[in-house]
Parts: structure tokens; C-alpha cells; sequence
């Protein structure tokens, strides 16, 4: 008796545990497509634009592209200036110099015929980047970026920085199995450079200070051990000037997107953007499109700057064992493309023996990058 | 007993009936009257005089008279015959005589005419000044109030005095005290003192409350005068009556808007963990709506949960509730009585928008050491009372703690197993009666809470409060209490996973409180009170700092803020005929934001933020930050219809000084406070309601509908992704919104009979408003959005059946719509990163809640004399298993953004529990 009452308190205990159940009203499982406007009017370059639509939150895919578009540039004088679809719902412009007095706004005229503008919004000019710094510290390598405007005018920034970094693959290659034949590999596929955006938003403005002036802000912060410093790596920092309603509208979507879930996190806020329709006022458009010049500023780290005796991440810690494959089976094995040669053990006759065997993953890693090296890199 | 009767009509009669003095001849009487019983001896003096002679039989059995006469008057031979005996006797000029016990019965009839009556000895009034009140322990036997000599003029008197437990001693605090016929009634205040103003002349004295046995006692009004009642208590414990006293206070009651609860009506109504529980059962009464399963967050009449004055035992509540909100903080074998006024909110009180909850303990027992407990599957509570001096000083002495740590300790999963959920609570108090005039209570409280999921974070708070209070009479009509309160409220939140991460968070807010009470009574038509309060807050905004050694946090401590919150008042019931009655009040309250502070300017003409801070202005210790003061206005009149309905009216507004931050909308551990001061303004409330009430079938089915609209300004709200916590410049992230209210409320209550509890519909919304003069820091375009408490359609059910005085079952039934929710609806790619779009905010409404609990009551045998008292409730919460949405969250897993629901009693549940009073 003594034991059931104690097994009945157990459950009910753990009935208070596991109540989870998916949640999904109609409204989230079929939401309407809204358009979706993503990029902003460069001053000094080529403007891109890409144009999707928002889908279900439970979509696995990419957002659709909103193809087949009219996007032109027009400033306040009603100057047009077009862009053109180069890539599936990436439209971009011809290289342009923009006079950063006049106030610009972008149109949108989808391919049912459907009108959009953002608002005239006003140009911006970003000022040089000062320096791009780093520094080591307990949690790992943090990186700021450092910048003024004599002018006192920019006050409102955002920077958007892209990583690349060198790496090594697993096993270095020494032969390649083509057409059943073995026969030394010429192309590298064990050093590759890897190369990825920021996705985090990154804001900082100097309202608070007398002069515009921005001290190692940070940017990004690597931990100590991460394997894109394992050989050399390098931030590329631009740097884009906003309006105090633009710089509100990302801090508000840093807010909105950053936090998601708990019990214990800030309210969401419905954020649109500045772009409409100009047909159905009652429309959702999401998106803000700004103005501005770009600046940009690359920086390198190299391991040799880095405190020693750091052991790294490689990435291919899965990576441990080859398999020895006598020349018997080489045909057999890699006939088939999940095995790759690596090495060979020879006799003393120079001529191979075994073949060592691993898989692309381990092997090639243009699997994570290119094997071309980027212009930048020295 | 007929006999009885019939002398009663009689003197009603008698006194409707101004007789003139017979003058015709004296009967004069001879003979010897030896060792009668009084029945012969009437029945010979009748035979022989004319005279009627009447007594109550019951009294006079067994008395032996004796008497000599020789031509003396019928009155001589009585007075004679009944000198050595207990009993007296009177008569009128139709020869009607009365033989009484005690005293004689007086006949009333106009003044001065009375001395010539050749009134029997003991006639005298008892209640002269100078000489002890008597308490009036019986029914049946005849109360003369105050000295004929000082009848007042206007042919009506004042009758006073104080009722009491015959078992504790102890107030009766509640019980109305009211008269047949046209003289009206009061209720007895917090004290059990009560005044009524009557005509002159004989009056039953009708006298109901709870948990005690309705009673009356008679009494002959001749003056003004006290008489303290003492009341036997209801020996038969736990009775099936949902509510017992009052019968009438919803229709006669100035009260509107006002619901009062019994210890009784509480222990019926099932529960999650077997325990009787305040909160929960207040979530059941019209107008009460909660703020999610699992939570004590109240939310009354569409007002938000900081909205409402929890008191206890007068000191300030800040967090009533256990474990993260599935128990109330106040343990049940102690309560005496909950109060809850949603409007017509007496002078008295103050400092909240929406609604005072009002929460007494009962006095220690002052006779005997008695206790009760109580053993659930959870928890266990054990209570014990006596005197310390028999009759003078009682104590109260009880404590509630829960297991649950020791059983989780026992679970196979690991995540479980590291877990721990304890709290506990203690309350003392000491109630002393320096005399008839004085007497004083001491009380003190302490909750404490400890919990921790999965090893990580622990959450832990406390409550200690204080309360002193001094009752003093002045006289017959002037009552005055004195009170000191204390109330401390202080959280921390420690999270040790993370060596690195390892910190804590801490909170707190004290507050110093003192307070004088007047009442007085000035006439039968108007009952003034009056008095003022000061309250200090001193309140630790947050802290947030490192611990252990390797711990990074860096350590952030916000300054104390400090206020000084004032208030006198005044008000008036004035009771204008016997149908038609008024009550006027005024507060004026008063508030200062107190330094030392530094307080950020901002540009003028933008919205603040930390980039519009211009500079900081000090000011130092006891300087004046901000003030706030203003009036509040307190009305509601009555109308009786006729006995059995009335109309009620109230206005009233509210100001509310301190303001709760809590980004979601349950109430939870890490809400934290926030003191009016330059930038945060008080809220404001105004409300109008208006009901109609009537009875049926002798009082038994009482119903009302009651309907208010409300307009709050200036209550918080947040701006999109507002930081809380550790906030310097709380100003930036928070915006004053406007709110409305309204609904309707309709309640059937039958409160006797085998079949009772209630029924109760609300139609109710509250609307939020938030458009200040910059377009960005709208919500939702600045127009009116649903609140976090609006749910418009709730019904509610309690229903109890009494099969037998020893097995009731009860049960439960609670329906809700949804609460808003602001929904995450398409998720879109800006910068190659997964963005959210978001809806309005509380555009959408998460699924209806729907809830039956059932439960059964078991008692022991009702034997009075045995060691312990005991009874077993069974009960079964979530009858039927539905799932009611706790919370509702979204997560990314795996690229898609997933919403999922919370459900924390998604099974029924079932639970025993033994309760024992001795």
C-alpha cells in the first residue's frame, strides 16, 4: 500500500514535467506571402537588391524569389536609375555615383503588375574606416572597429563584416583514382579558403558623445580555440551610414530576431520597414531601404600573432582513421568515389604497396570552400 | 413555551397600544398562600382578582412560594411571594401581570409614567455608567439598556457594544446585527464592535454570522447604552453552507462590488494539491480572472495584477504565491476571512488601482489550547492556539512546509532529480485585551521559497511581514485602531552551471508603513470615518554580481530608489431614509520619489533613449526627486427596491504609485518593482459600476448583476524588446498607456440547503492604449489593443452537495476564452538571416481554457468531546485531462521556427488530504 501511494506521488510529479505539445493555429500554418525588400541604395557602387516573399514559419526551403520584377532607383529630381535581375530575384544596378544631397527611394513593380516604393529617404555618406583591431582575452579573440566623421554628420552606423580564413583538410591527397587508374594528384584540395557573412546585426552610433567618434566598437568575437584561426584569417568590415529612423528599425529587428522563445524574453514588436504598396495602402511590405556610401576595411590574423601553445579546432575532428587497401582491392574500392587515396606506402623500390583511404569529407575540402585563393589573400 | 409566545405578542402589542391607567377599584386580596407552586398561586390570585397572570411555565417548574395576606393588593401578595425566589414580576393597567426570571419585564410605555408602575426590585438599569457592561449570553431573557432618567429626548437612543466568541473570546467581526421590523441593521466591524441607532422601546435583536450559531437577544432600549454580545460558536465543523451569514448584506449591504469568503466556502472548493487555497478560490468570484494556470496572478476587472492590494493582516503582500504560483502563500488553518472589493473601495484603502484583497487570520483561541493541521501529498501545515493569560492573551502559532524536495530526490530522472522545490511559511501572532477598552495584536509572517530546475538556475524568495495593531474604544461611539505594518519582499536568482556565467541577481523592496483608523459613530443615520496613513519604500531596483572565482559576470548594482507615500481620508455613510443610503469618501493621498538619485535628462521633443541622455542631475539624501498628489474620490449609494432588492451605485478612483515590471504576463519570481518618480508617472483609475440585487426564497438564492466601465491612465507598458532587468534607464524602454474596461457580471448564488455554491457569467474587456506623439513608439498605430487580461466570455461553477452532515462532494467548473498572444507569423530573410514577423501585438488568442474539478469530504463523527476532529478530502483537479495552455512559446529547431504549448496539469489529478483540529 505504502509503496503504491509512493509511485502515485512519483507520477504525479512527472505529470507536472512533460506537457508539451505543438502548437500551430491556422494562422501560422498558412500565413500570406508578404513581399519582402531586402538591400539598401548604394551611393558609391552597384545597388543590390533581393526581392523574396515571407513563408510559414514551419517552411524548410528557401524563401521564394520574387522573379521577373521592374526595380529602378529614382531620387527626388525623378531621376530613374534601373536595376536588373542577375541572379534569381538579386537585382542589380549598373555601377553608379549617387549625389549624396538628393534624397532617394526605390520602386517596385512586380511581374502581376503590382507597385511598391520605400520612402524618399535621406543619403548618407560613411566615412573611412580608422582601423579594423583585435585583441585576446579569456573567452577568446575580439574584434572592434574603429572610425570617426570629423564632420560630426554620420552618427548612426551599421557594419556588416564578411570572414574568410585558410584551412587544411584532414589528409593531404597525394594521388587521384581516375578512370581506373591511380596516378599523382595535381590539383590541391588540402588547403582551401572558407568565406562567410556575418549574421548578426551590428549597430553603434555616438549620439551620446561630442564628437563622432567610434572606439573599438565590437564587432565579432572568436572563441580562443576556433579553427578559422588555425591558419590565417581575415575580416573584411563595411561600414554603412544610417538615418536615426533607420538605425531604430535594426535595432528593433536585432531585438525581435535575436530573441525568441522563452518565457523571460522581451515583448516582440511588429516591424514592417519603410517600404508600401502603392495600390493596397492595407498591404504588408517588409523591409527598409536606405542610402548610403559604403566604406571597408579588410584585417588579417595570422596564427604566428597569436598566444602559443593554443591547440585549435581542426573542423575535421570526425576525421581519425585511414583505411590500408592492398593493390588487389584498389581497383574494388575506389572504383567507388566515397573512398579517396591519400597516400601510398612504398617498398623499397619506390613503388606502392598499400594505398591509404579516406573519405572527401576528410579529404577534399573544397567540400567547405574553394581551392582558388582569394585576390585579397597575401 | 406557548406561554412565552403569547407574552411576547402581547407586549409588542402593549407598547403599539398607548393605554391609559385603569382607575377603577384595587382588588384587595386576604389568605395564605403556603408552599404553592407559581401555577397555583396564579390561578388563585386570577381566581380571586381579575387579574391575568402570564409566565413562561419552563421558568417558574420546580419554584415553591409562599405568602400571608390580609387585604393587600394583588402586587403586595406577588412581591411577597416571589421576594425569596429568582423571579420577578410586573404588570400593566389592564391587569395583566408577567412573571419573569431575573429581571422584571418591563412594559414599555411613555417615559415618566413607567416610575409610578410599582415595578418589581432589579428593574434598574444594569448598563449605567460607571458599572461593568453585561454581556448578554441569552437568548430569552430581557436586556434593559441604559437609565430611564437619561431617555433622550428624541425618543431614540444609541445601542452599542461588542460581539464576541463565547469559545475564544475573540471579535466576531461581520456578523450583522439588525432588528425586525423598519429599525434597519449594521454590521460589526473588524473589531466586533457594532452601533445602532433605534427607537426608544423594546427591540429582538437579531444577530448572524460566521461560524457562529445565529442568535437574538431582547432588549428594552431606554437610553443610550452598551450591551457586548457573547455568541456560541457553530460546534458542527465544516457544514455544507457555502455562505452561511449575511443573508440579506447583498441586497440591505451599502457594499458593492464587494465579495466576502469564509473559511468554509474556501476549504470546499477542490484544488491542485489538496490544499485550501485563498487565490484560487478568488479566481472563481465574478470579475476575477487569472492570469494563467498554475499562477497566483490576479487580474480583477480587466486591471493588471500590480493592480491589486494584497493585504494580510494589514501589511502588503508583494508575492502571494508558492512555487512559481501553484499554492497561495497563506496557510488555510489559520484564515479567517478574505475580503475582496473590486470597486465602492472604502476611503480606508488605497495605493492600488484595481482591487483590495483583504486577508485576516483569525485571534488564538483564549480559553484553551486547541490545534489544527492538515497532510497532503506536497505539503503539510499544522496550526496551534491558546492562551498564554486565560481570557487576555492568546497566541497563534502555525507553519506550512512542503516535501517536495525530498521527493524529488527520489525520481529517476536525472534532470528531476537535480531539481528542488521547498518553500515554507510561518505566522505568529500574540492578541491581547488590556481591558474592555484596549486591546492590542501582534503578527508576523514569513514565506520563503527555494527552487531549481535541472541544475542550473535556482530561484529563491522571500516575504516577512509585520503588523501591529492597537484597538481603542473612546466611549460608545468613537473607535480608533493604530497600526504599524512592515513588508519586505526580496528575490534571488543564482545561476552555477556556467563557472564563467556564474552570478546572481537580486532584488528587493521594503516598506515602512503606519496608519490610524477612526470610526465614529455619530448617529443611527451617519457613520464618519476617518484617519491617514504613511507608507516608506526602500527598494533595490537590481543587482546583478559575480560568484566564484572564475566567474566574468561583471558586477552591475542599480541605486536604491526611495518614496514616501501619504494619505488622509474621510468619509461618511449616511443612511438618508431606511430604503435610500449614501456613502461619501475622500483620499487625498500624497507622493514623493526621494533621493539620493541621479536622474538622466533627455533631449526635449524626442523620444528618450540612452542616445538622448543631455546630462545627470543629483540629488541627494531626503531630497525631493518628484511629487505626485491628488484626490480620490469614493462614492456609492444604495436604493432598496423593497426587502428583497435593491439598486447600488459607486464611483470611485484610484491612484497607484508604484508600478510591477513583468515582460510576461504571468506573475513570476523575477518581476520586479518600479517607484513612480520623474518620468514614470502614477496610474490613475476611475470606475463606475452599477448593480441590481435581489433575493428569493427567503434569502436563500441571492443574485446580482453588476456592471462597471473603467478608465485607467498612465499604467505601464513596454516598448518592442524593452530590457527589464538591470535597466539604469527604465524610462527608455517603458511607455505610459491608457486602458478601458468594461463588462458585466452576472452571479446566482444559493447558500443553504443540500444543493448550494454559485454561478456566475462575466462578459468583460480591457483594452490597452499606447500612442504616444512619436509614430515609432506606437503600439499597434495607437489604437486600442486587447490587454494581456482580456478574456471576454468566463464562466464559473461551484457547486456543493451535501449527501449527509458527515459526506458532501463539491465540484468545480471554469471557463474562459483565451488570453491574447502575440503570434509570430511568417518568417522571412533580410541580410541573408532568418528574420520573424510578428503580428499586432495581442492579435491573437491562444486556445479556451476549460476545467471541471471535482472533490469529496469526508468527516469524522461529530462527537464534541473527542481527541481530534478529523476529516479526508479527496479530490480530482482537471476532471477531465484537458489540456489548458499554460504558456505559449515558439522555438527554431533545425531551421524551422516551431510553436509549441505549455500545459502544466494536462492529466487529472488526484489528491488526498487529512485535515485534524483539536
Amino acid at each position: 500500500m505504502l509503496r503504491a501511494i509512493k509511485y502515485c506521488v512519483l507520477g504525479l510529479l512527472l505529470s507536472l514535467a512533460a506537457c508539451v505539445e505543438p502548437y500551430a493555429p491556422p494562422v501560422i500554418s498558412s500565413p500570406a506571402r508578404y513581399l519582402v525588400v531586402d538591400g539598401f541604395i548604394n551611393l558609391n557602387g552597384v545597388t543590390v537588391i533581393r526581392l523574396s516573399r515571407s513563408q510559414s514559419l514551419a517552411a524548410t526551403t528557401v524563401s521564394p524569389f520574387e522573379l521577373k520584377a521592374m526595380v529602378s532607383i529614382k531620387d527626388d529630381a525623378g531621376a530613374l536609375y534601373p536595376l536588373a535581375e542577375r541572379l534569381p530575384g538579386t537585382y542589380s544596378s549598373q555601377p553608379l555615383t549617387l549625389s549624396p544631397n538628393r534624397r532617394y527611394q526605390l520602386q517596385v513593380s512586380t511581374l502581376t503588375g503590382r507597385r511598391y516604393a520605400s520612402d524618399l529617404v535621406v543619403a548618407k555618406v560613411a566615412p573611412p574606416i580608422d582601423s579594423v583591431t583585435w585583441s585576446v582575452d579569456g573567452q577568446g579573440v575580439r574584434l572592434y572597429v574603429n572610425t570617426h566623421d570629423p564632420a560630426n554628420a554620420t552618427r548612426y552606423y551599421r557594419w556588416k563584416a564578411q570572414e574568410t580564413w585558410q584551412y587544411n583538410s584532414a589528409f593531404r591527397s597525394d594521388y587521384e583514382y581516375v578512370n581506373g587508374a591511380m596516378r599523382p594528384r595535381i590539383e590541391n584540395i588540402f588547403t582551401c579558403w572558407s568565406t562567410a557573412n556575418s549574421t548578426s546585426i551590428m549597430l553603434g552610433n555616438t549620439q551620446k558623445l561630442s564628437d563622432d567618434v567610434v572606439a573599438d566598437a565590437p564587432l565579432h568575437l572568436l572563441p580562443r580555440n576556433s579553427y578559422k584561426l588555425r591558419v590565417k584569417y581575415s575580416l573584411l568590415v563595411q561600414q554603412l551610414a544610417q538615418t536615426a529612423e533607420e538605425y531604430a528599425y535594426w535595432e528593433m529587428l536585432q531585438k525581435n530576431t535575436e530573441s525568441l522563445g522563452t518565457l523571460f524574453d522581451p515583448l516582440p514588436t511588429q516591424l514592417t520597414g519603410n517600404v508600401h504598396c502603392l495600390d493596397d495602402a492595407g498591404e504588408l511590405v517588409l523591409g527598409y531601404v536606405g542610402a548610403t556610401s559604403v566604406t571597408q576595411k579588410r584585417m588579417f590574423i595570422d596564427r604566428s600573432q597569436l598566444p602559443l601553445g593554443t591547440k585549435y579546432a581542426t573542423g575535421y575532428e570526425d576525421c581519425i582513421y585511414q583505411d590500408t587497401i592492398p593493390l588487389r582491392l584498389v581497383n574494388d574500392v575506389f572504383r567507388n568515389p566515397v573512398n579517396v587515396p591519400t597516400y601510398a606506402l612504398l617498398d623499397g623500390n619506390f613503388n606502392p604497396v598499400f594505398y591509404l583511404s579516406s573519405s572527401p569529407d576528410c579529404v577534399d575540402c573544397r567540400r567547405r570552400g574553394t581551392n582558388v585563393k582569394p585576390s585579397f589573400w597575401p | 413555551m406557548k406561554t412565552l409566545y403569547r407574552l411576547v405578542i402581547l407586549i409588542v402589542c402593549c407598547t403599539g397600544s398607548r393605554l391609559g391607567w385603569a382607575q377603577q377599584a384595587e382588588p384587595l386580596i386576604s389568605g395564605s398562600f403556603q408552599d404553592l407552586s407559581v401555577e397555583q398561586l396564579a390561578k388563585q390570585l386570577e381566581a380571586r382578582s381579575g387579574y391575568r397572570i402570564y409566565f413562561d411555565s419552563a421558568a417558574v417548574r420546580g419554584v415553591t412560594v409562599r405568602a400571608e395576606a390580609r387585604e393587600q393588593t394583588v402586587a403586595s401578595v406577588l412581591r411577597q411571594a416571589l421576594q425569596p425566589t429568582a423571579l420577578r414580576f410586573s404588570m400593566d393597567a389592564d391587569r395583566h401581570v408577567f412573571i419573569t426570571k431575573g429581571t422584571g419585564l418591563p412594559l414599555v410605555l411613555p417615559a415618566g409614567f413607567f416610575e409610578t408602575l410599582a415595578s418589581a426590585p432589579g428593574a434598574d438599569s444594569a448598563a449605567v455608567a460607571g458599572q461593568p457592561v453585561p454581556v448578554a449570553a441569552s437568548p430569552s431573557q430581557l436586556y434593559e439598556i441604559g437609565r430611564l432618567s437619561a431617555a433622550p429626548a428624541s425618543g431614540r437612543a444609541t445601542l452599542t457594544g461588542h460581539v464576541r466568541s463565547a469559545k475564544t473570546g475573540g471579535p466576531v467581526a461581520g456578523a450583522t446585527v439588525y432588528v425586525d421590523g423598519p429599525g434597519g441593521g449594521v454590521a460589526t466591524d473588524a473589531q466586533g464592535y457594532y452601533a445602532l441607532t433605534l427607537p426608544v422601546g423594546p427591540h429582538v435583536l437579531n444577530i448572524r454570522g460566521i461560524g457562529i450559531k445565529n442568535t437574538r437577544r431582547r432588549v428594552l432600549l431606554l437610553a443610550n447604552g452598551q450591551l457586548d454580545v457573547q455568541m456560541e460558536e457553530n460546534v458542527v465543523v465544516l457544514k455544507e453552507v457555502v455562505v452561511e451569514a449575511e443573508k440579506t448584506k447583498n441586497v440591505t449591504g451599502m457594499q458593492i462590488g464587494v465579495e466576502k469568503l469564509d473559511i468554509k466556502t474556501m476549504r470546499q472548493v477542490p484544488t491542485a494539491f489538496g490544499e485550501t487555497d485563498v487565490m484560487r478560490v478568488v479566481l472563481l468570484l465574478p470579475g476575477v480572472k487569472s492570469v494563467g494556470e498554475g499562477s497566483n496572478g490576479i487580474s480583477v476587472r480587466g486591471g493588471g495584477t500590480d493592480q491589486n492590494l494584497i493585504l494580510f493582516n494589514d501589511a502588503t503582500i508583494y508575492n502571494p504565491s508558492h512555487l512559481f504560483g501553484f499554492f497561495s502563500g497563506f496557510n488555510p488553518a489559520i484564515l479567517k476571512s478574505v475580503e475582496l472589493y473590486k470597486t465602492g473601495i472604502p476611503a480606508k484603502y488605497g495605493g492600488r488601482l484595481s482591487s483590495v484583497l483583504d486577508i485576516t487570520t483569525r485571534e488564538g483561541n483564549k480559553q484553551k489550547i486547541a490545534g489544527a493541521g492538515g497532510i497532503g501529498l506536497l505539503t503539510s501545515h499544522l496550526a496551534l492556539e491558546g492562551p498564554i493569560v486565560k481570557d487576555k492573551t492568546s497566541f497563534l502559532v502555525s507553519g506550512r512546509t512542503s516535501y517536495s524536495d525530498w521527493l524529488l530526490g527520489k525520481l529517476p530522472s536525472r534532470t528531476l532529480r537535480e531539481s528542488s522545490a521547498s518553500f515554507y511559511d510561518v505566522n505568529a501572532q500574540v492578541n491581547h485585551t488590556f481591558d474592555a477598552n484596549n486591546t492590542l495584536s501582534v503578527n508576523g509572517y514569513v514565506s520563503r521559497d527555494r527552487f531549481r530546475f535541472g541544475g542550473d538556475t535556482t530561484y529563491a524568495y522571500q516575504n516577512r511581514n509585520g503588523s501591529v495593531k492597537w484597538r481603542r474604544t473612546f466611549g460608545s461611539r468613537l473607535f480608533g485602531v493604530l497600526t504599524g505594518t512592515y513588508s519586505r519582499y526580496d528575490y534571488q536568482i543564482e545561476s552555477a552551471r556556467n563557472p564563467v556565467n556564474a552570478s546572481v541577481l537580486r532584488f528587493d523592496i521594503e516598506q515602512l508603513g503606519g496608519q490610524v483608523d477612526f470610526s465614529y459613530f455619530h448617529s443611527s443615520a451617519h457613520t464618519v470615518d476617518f484617519g491617514g496613513s504613511t507608507l516608506r519604500y526602500n527598494m533595490l531596483p537590481g543587482s546583478l554580481q559575480p560568484r566564484g572565482d572564475k566567474s566574468l559576470v561583471v558586477e552591475q548594482t542599480l541605486a536604491r530608489e526611495q518614496a514616501q507615500e501619504s494619505a488622509l481620508y474621510l468619509s461618511d455613510r449616511w443612511d438618508v431614509t431606511a430604503r435610500f443610503s449614501v456613502y461619501l469618501g475622500l483620499r487625498y493621498s500624497f507622493y514623493q520619489a526621494l533621493g539620493p538619485r541621479d536622474v538622466y535628462r533627455y533631449e526635449e521633443g524626442r523620444p528618450r533613449s540612452p542616445t538622448t541622455v543631455l546630462d545627470t542631475v543629483r540629488y541627494g539624501g531626503g531630497r525631493t526627486v518628484a511629487t505626485y498628489h491628488g484626490p480620490e474620490y469614493r462614492a456609492s449609494l444604495k436604493y432598496a427596491l423593497n426587502d428583497n432588492s435593491s439598486v447600488k451605485a459607486a464611483y470611485n478612483r484610484t491612484r497607484q504609485y508604484i508600478h510591477q515590471l513583468t515582460n510576461t504576463a504571468s506573475v513570476s519570481p523575477t518581476d520586479t518593482w518600479k517607484l513612480s518618480d520623474a518620468y514614470v508617472r502614477p496610474q490613475v483609475g476611475d470606475q463606475v459600476s452599477v448593480g441590481y440585487y435581489r433575493n428569493f426564497k427567503a434569502n436563500t438564492i441571492e443574485t446580482s448583476v453588476e456592471t462597471y466601465y473603467k478608465v485607467m491612465q498612465d499604467f505601464l507598458d513596454y516598448r518592442g524588446g524593452a530590457k527589464l532587468l538591470l535597466n539604469p534607464h527604465l524610462e527608455t524602454d517603458v511607455v505610459s498607456a491608457r486602458g478601458k474596461a468594461y463588462g458585466v457580471e452576472f452571479s446566482v448564488r444559493k447558500t443553504a440547503g443540500k444543493v448550494n455554491g454559485w454561478l456566475n457569467y462575466t462578459y468583460a474587456r480591457t483594452l490597452a492604449q499606447v500612442n504616444p506623439d512619436n509614430p515609432a513608439e506606437r503600439i499597434n498605430g495607437g489604437a486600442y489593443y486587447p490587454s494581456n487580461y482580456d478574456k471576454p466570455h468566463e464562466v464559473n461553477l461551484a457547486g456543493n452537495y451535501r449527501f449527509s452532515k458527515r459526506f458532501s462532494t463539491s465540484v468545480n467548473f471554469n471557463y474562459s476564452t483565451g488570453r491574447p498572444i502575440t503570434l509570430p507569423l511568417s518568417k522571412y530573410y533580410i541580410d541573408g538571416t532568418g528574420r520573424v514577423y510578428y503580428s499586432d501585438r495581442n492579435a491573437y488568442r491562444v486556445p479556451d481554457y476549460y476545467r471541471v474539478d471535482f472533490s469529496m469530504n469526508i468527516e469524522g463523527n461529530h462527537r464534541i468531546k473527542k481527541l481530534a476532529h478529523s476529516s479526508w478530502t479527496v479530490a480530482v483537479y482537471n476532471l477531465t485531462g484537458r489540456s489548458n495552455p499554460y504558456s505559449v512559446y515558439f522555438k527554431s529547431v533545425g531551421g524551422q521556427i516551431k510553436g509549441y504549448q505549455l500545459s502544466i496539469f494536462a492529466q487529472p489529478i488526484p489528491t488526498v488530504t487529512y485535515n485534524f483540529k483539536f
